[in-house]
């Protein structure tokens, strides 16, 4: 089937563009990285796209559908970041290996066929997942930087294409204040639909209590950072924290709740 | 005298605001209190996951908290007047929080079943109101009309269209159709479907003396429920009659698409101590002096009710937050993008 063939070609290519990425960084000679990116985003999408046409809803119900569609658009927060800010290219070398192990994760997952609850057939729901997934997405951005600071800090390594390690802290903060403004968006969206859908705007389920959670990380961080102006290690550190709280909220409480959220029939 | 004049030192000066107080508020809007009260925010919400058991209301504690050390920050923080985005977030955060408290001091939320051809009965809702609630149910009126909802294979349940009829000003009814994203909006509340909805008993009883009472006994949710599709109901004067609905083909059928409909092959079988007597629609039984009446087997819709008048200010508030937040990143943002494309 087309759609089968077109997602693990897209794998094929994500895993490429990491490797490369890998490379470009030990050797310090530019690879056409963001261009393979950019194919695997476009063979992704028809895959999505033919899925999408042929069960008349768009990749929110199941795991596979919600990984496949998080590696998407992942990859594309990643690519526009890079492309936007072209010094943070080095960043593709600290963040598509971490996504690998979402693409790992999704091989692993089987992709059933889902039926769409009533519940889930709302604008707002596209809108509040759009709004979410570039959260995630500038948050893996943040988690690059991250990555490199301490690995510059304990590794030795130096990423000498990159910003110094304060400028990467600097704008490590900017993105995560740009994640909160798409988180806090996200959140408010998400209320509109649970108004629409369940005729409350928020009942403290546990995936809406972890997503305040994940909130309040993202709001105590900005807090923390603009206040104590902490060591840019500890800085990095915190940033892995906000993503390991956002990993979970994304990726475990909508398939282990039984609330709404998973789908009411 | 606004906040922003309060932290200015000579108008402090001038009104000869002691200096223990300035002090106090400068020690009252410290970050560290922020990030305290953040962290106790995250461990009653870890807390409430923990235990399964969420009480929102312990949350008024870090939020009273918060609110004192943002207004004490206003007035002290001359950093944070002067950056208006991040001002209006958190004075928009802090109209939210309001608003919120507000709205659960004055909210309802509850459930009703109405039956299919009967009139709504505020007493008949179960519900949970605020303290500033200001009980208008009773001014409710609707009757409840057919409905339908629709099946996909696997018991997934697509679209519910209820219709109800609501009086009008000329003495009419207008006909409107609700569904789980369609409340019906009446007197401040609205009343959103459900899943929860079944088969209702419309069965009268006819006293020694003559009198007839008709009323409906619901059966429990369907399909949820379609294994025991029973209930008990005493007699006004007489014993306890267990009920139960003897369906010879189930109208769910996991497998297939199916349609929600009241089945028009069923049996009431009514059990009395021992017995056990079977009544087709429009059958009676006596029991003792008094008579028992199958009039018919009906639909019943549950509702959810909702009460808030609070939403829209609350959706405004959301959005002037946010839009501060997005003029306080892009100014950020702006100011660091340069130095990393250098």
């Amino acid at each position: 089937m087309l759609e089968d063939w077109t997602l693990l070609g897209a794998i094929a290519l994500y895993a490429l563009a990491a490797v490369m990425a890998l490379a470009e960084a030990r050797r310090g000679r530019a690879l056409p990285v963001p261009a393979v990116i950019g194919l695997a985003l476009v063979v992704h999408a028809v895959s999505i796209a033919l899925r999408w046409q042929r069960l008349g809803h768009g990749p929110y119900v199941d795991m596979f559908e919600v990984l496949s569609s998080n590696v998407w658009s992942l990859h594309a927060v990643t690519l526009a970041g890079v492309l936007l800010i072209p010094r943070l290219r080095g960043l593709l070398a600290a963040v598509l290996p971490v996504l690998q192990i979402l693409v790992v994760w999704l091989l692993t997952v089987e992709a059933q066929d889902t039926l769409f609850p009533v519940t889930y057939d709302t604008l707002w729901l596209p809108v509040h997942v759009l709004l979410g997934k570039v959260f995630l997405g500038v948050t893996v951005v943040a988690v690059g930087g991250s990555v490199v600071i301490l690995l510059r800090r304990w590794a030795g390594t130096g990423f000498a294409a990159l910003p110094s390690t304060k400028l990467l802290d600097e704008i490590n903060f900017r993105l995560v204040l740009l994640a909160f403004v798409f988180e806090c968006l996200m959140l408010a969206a998400g209320a509109v639909w649970a108004q629409d859908a369940w005729g409350r705007y928020w009942n403290w389920d546990p995936l809406e209590t972890w997503a305040f959670l994940t909130w309040l990380a993202v709001a105590g961080y900005l807090h923390l950072r603009v206040t104590r102006k902490p060591p840019p290690e500890v800085s990095a550190l915190a940033i892995l924290a906000i993503f390991v709280v956002a990993f979970g909220t994304f990726f475990g409480m909508p398939f282990v709740s039984v609330a709404p959220h998973k789908g009411m029939i | 005298m606004g906040a922003a004049a309060l932290g200015n030192p000579r108008v402090r000066a001038a009104l000869r605001l002691p200096s223990a107080v300035a002090r106090a508020l400068g020690v009252l809007a410290s970050l560290w209190w922020t990030l305290a009260w953040m962290g106790v925010t995250a461990a009653i919400l870890v807390h409430g996951l923990a235990t399964g058991a969420m009480d929102a209301r312990w949350l008024a504690l870090p939020c009273g908290g918060l609110f004192v050390n943002l207004a004490a920050a206003l007035a002290t923080n001359g950093k944070l007047r002067r950056q208006p985005g991040l001002l209006v977030f958190h004075v928009g955060l802090a109209v939210l929080a309001l608003t919120a408290a507000g709205g659960r001091l004055t909210a309802l939320t509850g459930s009703v079943e109405v039956t299919q051809g009967g009139a709504f009965d505020p007493a008949l809702v179960n519900a949970k109101a605020g303290p500033l609630h200001p009980w208008g149910l009773g001014k409710v009126t609707f009757v409840q009309g057919p409905f339908r909802i629709d099946y996909d294979a696997g018991l997934q349940r697509r679209h519910t269209n209820s219709t109800v009829f609501v009086p009008t000003a000329g003495g009419g009814w207008d006909e409107v159709t609700v569904g789980d994203d369609r409340p019906l909006k009446m007197f401040g509340y609205r009343f959103y479907t459900t899943p929860n909805k079944g088969f209702a008993l419309l069965l009268t009883h006819i006293g020694a003396d003559g009198q007839r009472r008709t009323g409906a006994v619901h059966l429990p949710s369907y399909p949820m429920h379609d294994y025991k599709q029973a209930n008990s109901w005493t007699m006004p004067d007489g014993p306890e009659l267990e009920l139960w609905l003897d369906l010879p083909a189930p109208v769910a059928t996991p497998e297939q698409p199916w349609s929600f409909r009241v089945p028009d092959d069923a049996t009431l079988v009514v059990g009395l101590g021992a017995r056990r007597y079977e009544l087709k629609p429009g059958q009676e039984m006596r029991i003792g002096d008094a008579r028992l009446r199958y009039e018919e087997l009906r639909a019943w819709m549950g509702y959810t009710v909702f009460f808030d008048p609070t939403l829209p200010w609350l959706a405004a508030a959301v959005l002037v937050a946010c839009a501060g937040l997005g003029w306080h990143a892009v100014v950020k943002i702006r100011a660091v993008a340069g130095d990393a494309d250098a």
